[in-house]
């Protein structure tokens, strides 16, 4: 029931439920996926020697200002300059702003990409969609999420689930419509795995991942062999996938709650106090670290989300006025916590051998206004931002497209959130033009026909 | 309209030729009508009633007048004008066809929508990764496979200053040059020069490249050969197409068919040529798309079969009713063994989880399973088709259809539209009026709640759209920009229904799921078209496949389009109500998915689905009789328990097939079994943001929640219905390692058990009064289960369990109840 489409192939996927498609890697005790997998390669919709790669999607939800981070325009009159300064980078003639100077330090590992723009309106949710899934929700096709694409085409690697979202779902954004971040026309199974815990708090666990206080080992001794024991009774489910697919969800969550592996891939109180001070002991820093821990564990793809919300939170989100941040939150909480955070991931995966195989990318929902408003803020803008990618193949230090003299609208080479998802496939070694199933059967690409990675980067 | 759509198929099967010696050819008679004209044969096994599989090897051809018709392997050339008799013989045996050829002396003509346009489609020219694109490829543009023939003669002929035909010199036209490797073309080379459709695409050019006219014969039909058949594992089978057009005209047109299989695992097609490879048992379909029309042939190939079925232990019971004559016969056909009857314990709990979404107690176990009548489970179906609870149940089923939802519709509004489907299910209303009033309301969304319906799908395409979706299990999206492509559906038939809906109105509320009351009164002007963007003028309106609407008309056009889609001779309204009822009791659709009743996707036993719909209209649309039939029916009763030879099916109903039962379904069943019931009061939106309810009275069960949005993690979880989009497939019942996990270690069964007025502290009680072992183990079998535990469970649980009063009687009690709920037996449905 699985089908896979690799190049040159054309095949239609009437038929097929969409929400029951069985994830590859979950079903070593089914039996049915491995054949399937292999199709899949033979059929070329994996590399093989990229099939191990991972991705950490840092999505910077509130979207930060262009013009004040990485996008700089000195030249350009005060009302769009803004009040931040240009520095200089590792990269001679590469420049950033000065409220990201540990990026500056490490600006040859990463590149810019600053002529990005998408055509959904001005709200984050509808930013959140798109630039997660590559296409806008329209018609009840809801485009999977990059990672659910990716665990439903390759499945979990080890223990641990093939897609984590951290520290939990993308929240309210206004416009009560999808974020994205989901398994889409996948299916739930498809879902991300969400922490749905905050990882800097000092007693930090992952909820359900461990059982009650009062059921000590004893006690979950015992259940086992009591599930076991009704469940040699009925001998009616030996051929039910489902009922395969329930046993083996037990045995994964049964591993994850005793497994050493998956215990302490979660668990950060391993890590030297030092290192966890390096990433910065609040959520986000803390959530990069783990983020590591999880790649290092076998997890395919994190998405870290650097907020949970825009609302009554400190974000990227400057408008200027209540309930959302000011420039100056920006500058003094937000860049900091954020510049440490994603620096000592880039050095701590360089250090530790991990970049070449771990794509870092740094998505949002969009830019901002190239004037100041009249509260000193600045306000949605999707017509121009800039993203950047580390790690992963990626070649560090370079600079993608460029926008105009006010960062309003690309100079040249425009780039699109189908051309951003390319590029994630891409570096994971997907054939753009692998089909997923989508609603009533209708085979989607990755990537709609027409798009491809930024290959600059490469 | 479906019964002569069953007479066509039916005319194929029975061929008008009589099969002399268990062969035929196919077609039987044809014409050939110009010099390029060819028609390939193909002989079939065939007995009498089935035709089989394909001969050929080893087959001599012969022609009765070789100066009419020549023939070389099956494919037939003209020769010239006449009459003549094709033969084929194979090991002593023949089958004949006729064919007439004609109109040789006139000259070859070829048109641009009737031979230029497939021939792109075929060519892959047109299709979305190509030139079909919505921004076109490599600045030249074509419609997708080809649904505006005018727009795309346009671009081909006059677009940039029609430097892609050269009428002097038709070699040189990039239309001809590019696809033929004479000039570099991204696409790579498509044709040669010299072939068919080189010379088909040269002759039009040289013939003046003449636009379309609505003189050019149209497609009337496609007819498929052989339609049907029953095959091997390992069989190749050549497919034909023939097209019949308006002017009578039918001819093979096999070369520009563009091929897909219904089903891969059964037969797969050669995307080329339609050469199909059987490679696996069951029923498959393989799909023809020509020209914007489209058919199929079906594959019946049977399984095969270590043991012979006599010597298998197959349920030999009498059918009970139509259902079980045609799934009897289509398991005879598939070769598949059936499993016996099921025990009166699975009966009674599947029965009640299927009907009525909840357990039976373990008093109405005790005592159906002590009944010793022998007509004791048509009574139970009779007594739970009348139970209250079956209206919370399917009360449900059609709010996850009709999407109430708190992130769409404010409390009051869901409220309304809640209790409007909960009266008319408890009134047993017809299904054709009840679509009919939620096609038609009118009014406050406080007061008919139907209207409601409006309130969610605000734009006529949305209405057109979700109103096939939910009743006709039709997605029709596609045809909103182009002729949907796997379809017949065409963007003037998409725009002619949408029209239907342009004069809906209302006034109030608009849409702000967080803020207002929800009021909104509905009512359709009397004026107002919708605009056909392809045109830039309003379809003439009419519903999918039904009589056009004048434009001038005051009246409701809704009541039209309802008529239309609830009538009788709706081909999709009783099949797809039929295919709802079915798959909610056996698990699976005969069409899968149900929101999926596309030509391309056949059901898995076409009769048997015919029937069912036909009994619905038959019942005039009441739909109990139906599932009365359902649950009395053998194949309804089966165990679950597969035999050796009907493992590996999961379609044909030769077992009850194993289901994790809904979310909504399970968390009442442990609720039922814990004692402790769930409070509800809020309703989530996106993020953090929740607004308190007082709806539901602690008590209340999760299935009479009247809305998708009600708070709940565990519902979540286990995958309800978010009533998103219009689409049962937004439920899933897949099990997750997050269910797992929240089965082990959340709150919902842990904190139940752990409740002070939980069953366990009730069953401790009686303990502590002298309840044995024995009689406490029973009532959690019977109440979770519906079944006494064996001899090993007794034996075992009774020995894990201390002195009445110990200090670990208590965990112990929450640990074997976790361990009955946590198992297969109770989380699904069997």
């Amino acid at each position: 029931m699985l089908k896979f489409e690799g190049r040159g192939k054309t095949v239609t996927c009437g038929g097929v439920t969409r929400r029951d498609f069985l994830q590859v890697g979950t079903l070593g005790a089914i039996g049915l996926s491995l054949p399937h997998y292999l199709a899949a390669q033979a059929a070329g919709a994996i590399e093989p020697d990229k099939q191990d790669r991972s991705c950490i999607m840092i999505f910077n939800l509130g979207a930060p200002s262009q013009l004040d981070t990485f996008d700089m325009k000195p030249e350009a009159p005060a009302e769009v300059r803004g009040p931040f300064k240009p520095i200089a980078t590792k990269v001679p003639g590469l420049q950033i702003s000065e409220i990201l100077p540990k990026h500056a330090a490490l600006a040859d590992k990463f590149s810019l990409v600053r002529s990005v723009q998408h055509g959904g309106a001005a709200v984050h949710d509808a930013g959140w969609q798109i630039m997660q899934t590559g296409r806008l929700f329209s018609g009840g096709v809801n485009t999977p999420h990059v990672g659910s694409a990716v665990g439903y085409l390759r499945g979990r690697k080890t223990d641990l689930p093939p897609f984590v979202v951290l520290p939990e779902l993308m929240g309210r954004g206004g416009g009560n419509l999808p974020n994205g971040q989901a398994g889409g026309f996948l299916g739930k199974g498809h879902d991300p795995f969400s922490l749905n815990a905050n990882p800097a708090q000092a007693n930090f666990q992952v909820p359900d991942l461990l059982p009650p206080q009062a059921i000590d080992t004893v006690r979950l001794d015992r259940r086992r062999k009591i599930r076991d024991l009704v469940d040699q009774t009925a001998d009616r489910f030996e051929a039910s996938e489902n009922a395969a697919l329930l046993d083996s969800n037990f045995e994964a969550a049964f591993r994850l709650m005793t497994s050493p592996q998956a215990r302490n891939a979660f668990n950060l109180s391993k890590e030297p106090q030092q290192v966890r001070e390096r990433y910065g002991m609040n959520r986000f820093g803390q959530c990069c670290l783990l983020a590591r821990r999880l790649i290092e564990n076998g997890v395919r793809f994190v998405t870290i989300n650097t907020f949970l919300t825009v609302f009554d939170e400190i974000t990227w989100d400057i408008h200027g006025s209540k309930p959302f941040t000011s420039i100056e939150g920006m500058k003094n909480i937000v860049a900091p916590m954020y510049d440490q955070g994603y620096s000592a991931l880039i050095e701590d995966l360089d250090q530790r051998g991990l970049l070449d195989s771990t794509l870092v990318c740094n998505l949002a929902e969009f830019g901002r206004t190239p004037r100041v408003n009249p509260a000193g803020g600045r306000d949605h803008w999707p017509q121009c931002f800039t993203v950047y990618f580390a790690g992963g193949g990626i070649q560090g230090g370079r600079v993608v497209g460029a926008s105009d003299p006010v960062g309003a609208v690309p100079a040249e080479r425009p780039v699109g959130p189908p051309e951003v998802v390319a590029t994630i496939y891409r570096s994971l070694g997907f054939d753009l033009e692998t089909k997923l199933p989508g609603p009533a059967g209708r085979p989607f690409p990755l990537v709609d026909y027409g798009h491809h990675d930024i290959h600059e980067l490469f | 309209m479906r019964s002569l759509l069953l007479l066509c198929l039916f005319a194929f099967i029975v061929p008008s030729a009589a099969a002399s010696e268990g062969v035929q050819l196919f077609p039987s008679e044809f014409v050939l009508d110009s010099s390029e004209s060819r028609q390939r044969l193909l002989l079939q096994e065939f007995d009498g009633a089935e035709i089989g599989g394909q001969l050929r090897d080893e087959i001599q051809w012969a022609s009765s007048n070789p100066d009419v018709a020549a023939v070389i392997n099956g494919m037939v050339r003209p020769v010239g004008n006449g009459k003549a008799t094709i033969t084929a013989t194979t090991a002593g045996r023949t089958a004949t066809a006729k064919v007439t050829v004609g109109k040789l002396d006139e000259p070859l003509e070829f048109t641009f929508s009737e031979h230029l346009v497939p021939l792109l489609a075929k060519q892959g020219c047109n299709t979305g990764a190509c030139h079909g694109a919505v921004a076109g490829k490599g600045g030249f543009r074509l419609s997708l496979r080809g649904y505006d023939p005018q727009s795309d003669y346009f671009n081909i002929v006059k677009q940039d200053r029609g430097r892609r035909i050269e009428l002097a010199d038709p070699g040189r036209s990039l239309l001809l040059a590019k696809p033929s490797g004479g000039i570099a073309h991204k696409g790579g080379l498509r044709f040669e020069p010299g072939s068919l459709d080189y010379k088909i695409i040269a002759q039009w050019i040289t013939a003046g490249a003449k636009p379309p006219s609505d003189h050019d014969p149209r497609v009337e039909a496609l007819e498929i050969l052989p339609p049907r058949s029953s095959q091997k594992v390992g069989d190749q089978q050549q497919f034909v197409v023939m097209a019949r057009y308006d002017n009578g005209d039918r001819r093979d047109v096999t070369r520009w068919v563009i091929w897909s299989s219904s089903n891969e695992a059964v037969g797969r097609v050669d995307e080329e040529n339609g050469e199909a490879t059987v490679v696996g048992p069951g029923e498959g379909a393989i799909v023809a798309w020509f020209d914007s029309h489209i058919t199929l042939a079906r594959l019946t190939v049977p399984f095969v079969q270590s043991k012979e079925l006599s010597e298998q232990p197959i349920d030999r019971r009498e059918p009970r009713n139509f259902i079980d004559e045609h799934v009897d016969r289509h398991l005879a056909r598939l070769n598949l063994p059936a499993s016996g009857n099921c025990s009166d314990g699975e009966f009674i709990r599947r029965a009640y989880v299927d009907t009525i979404g909840c357990l039976p107690t373990a008093e109405e176990v005790t005592q159906f399973l002590e009944d010793p009548a022998p007509d004791k489970r048509d009574r139970l179906i009779d007594a739970l088709l009348a139970r209250p609870e079956y209206v919370d149940y399917w009360t449900y089923k059609w709010s996850d259809i009709l999407m109430l939802n708190g992130r769409l519709l404010r409390p009051q509004a869901i409220q309304a539209y809640y209790k409007w489907i909960h009266g008319h299910v408890e009134q047993n209303t017809p299904w054709d009026e009840f679509v009919s009033e939620i096609l038609t309301a009118t009014g406050s969304s406080h007061e008919n709640g139907a209207t409601n319906f409006y309130a969610l799908h605000q734009t006529p395409e949305e209405m057109v759209e979700n109103s096939s979706q939910a009743f006709l299990g039709l997605s029709i999206g596609c045809a909103k920009c182009h002729n949907h492509p796997l379809e017949k559906w065409t963007n003037d038939q998409y725009y002619a229904a949408a029209n239907m809906f342009s004069r809906v109105k209302a006034k109030g509320w608009g849409g702000e799921p967080r803020n207002g009351n929800g009021l909104r009164t509905l009512y359709t002007a009397s004026s107002g078209e919708l605009v056909q963007p392809r045109t830039g003028k309003p379809q003439q309106p009419a519903p999918l496949d039904g009589e056009p609407i004048a434009f001038d008309d005051p009246g409701d056009r809704r009541g039209p389009f309802a008529q239309a889609i609830t009538s009788p001779e709706n081909p999709y309204f009783a099949r797809a109500i039929a295919n709802r009822v079915w798959a909610n009791y056996y698990g699976v659709g005969l069409i899968e998915s149900v929101d999926d009743l596309r030509t391309s996707n056949p059901a898995s036993n076409e009769e048997l689905l015919g029937a069912a719909a036909q009994f619905v209209v038959d019942s005039k649309f009441d739909l109990k009789p139906l599932m009365r039939e359902i649950l009395r029916s053998n194949a309804y009763q089966r165990t679950s328990r597969p035999l050796p030879g009907n493992k590996t099916e999961e379609r044909f109903y030769s077992r009850y097939y194993p289901r994790r039962m809904m979310a909504e379904v399970l968390h009442d069943a442990i609720v039922k079994v814990t004692d402790v019931p769930t409070k509800f009061d809020f309703v989530e939106f996106d993020g953090a943001d929740r607004q308190k309810t007082d709806f539901y009275p602690l008590g209340t069960r999760a299935i009479e929640l009247y809305d998708s949005a009600v708070e709940n993690y565990f519902l979540r979880s286990f995958g309800r219905n978010p009533r998103g989009i219009v689409c049962e497939c937004e439920r899933s019942s897949q099990p997750t390692m997050v269910q797992a996990l929240h089965i082990s270690n959340g709150n919902t069964i842990n904190e139940k058990l752990k409740a002070p007025d939980s069953r366990v502290m009730k069953l401790l009680a009686d303990r502590k009064e002298g309840l044995c072992d024995d009689a406490l183990l029973d009532r959690i079998f019977l109440t979770s289960l519906a079944r006494y535990p064996s001899d090993q469970e007794r034996t075992q649980l009774a020995g894990l369990l201390p002195a009445p009063g110990a200090e670990e009687e208590r965990i112990v009690l929450e640990d074997i109840f976790w361990g009955v709920m946590s198992s297969r037996e109770f989380l699904f449905n069997h």
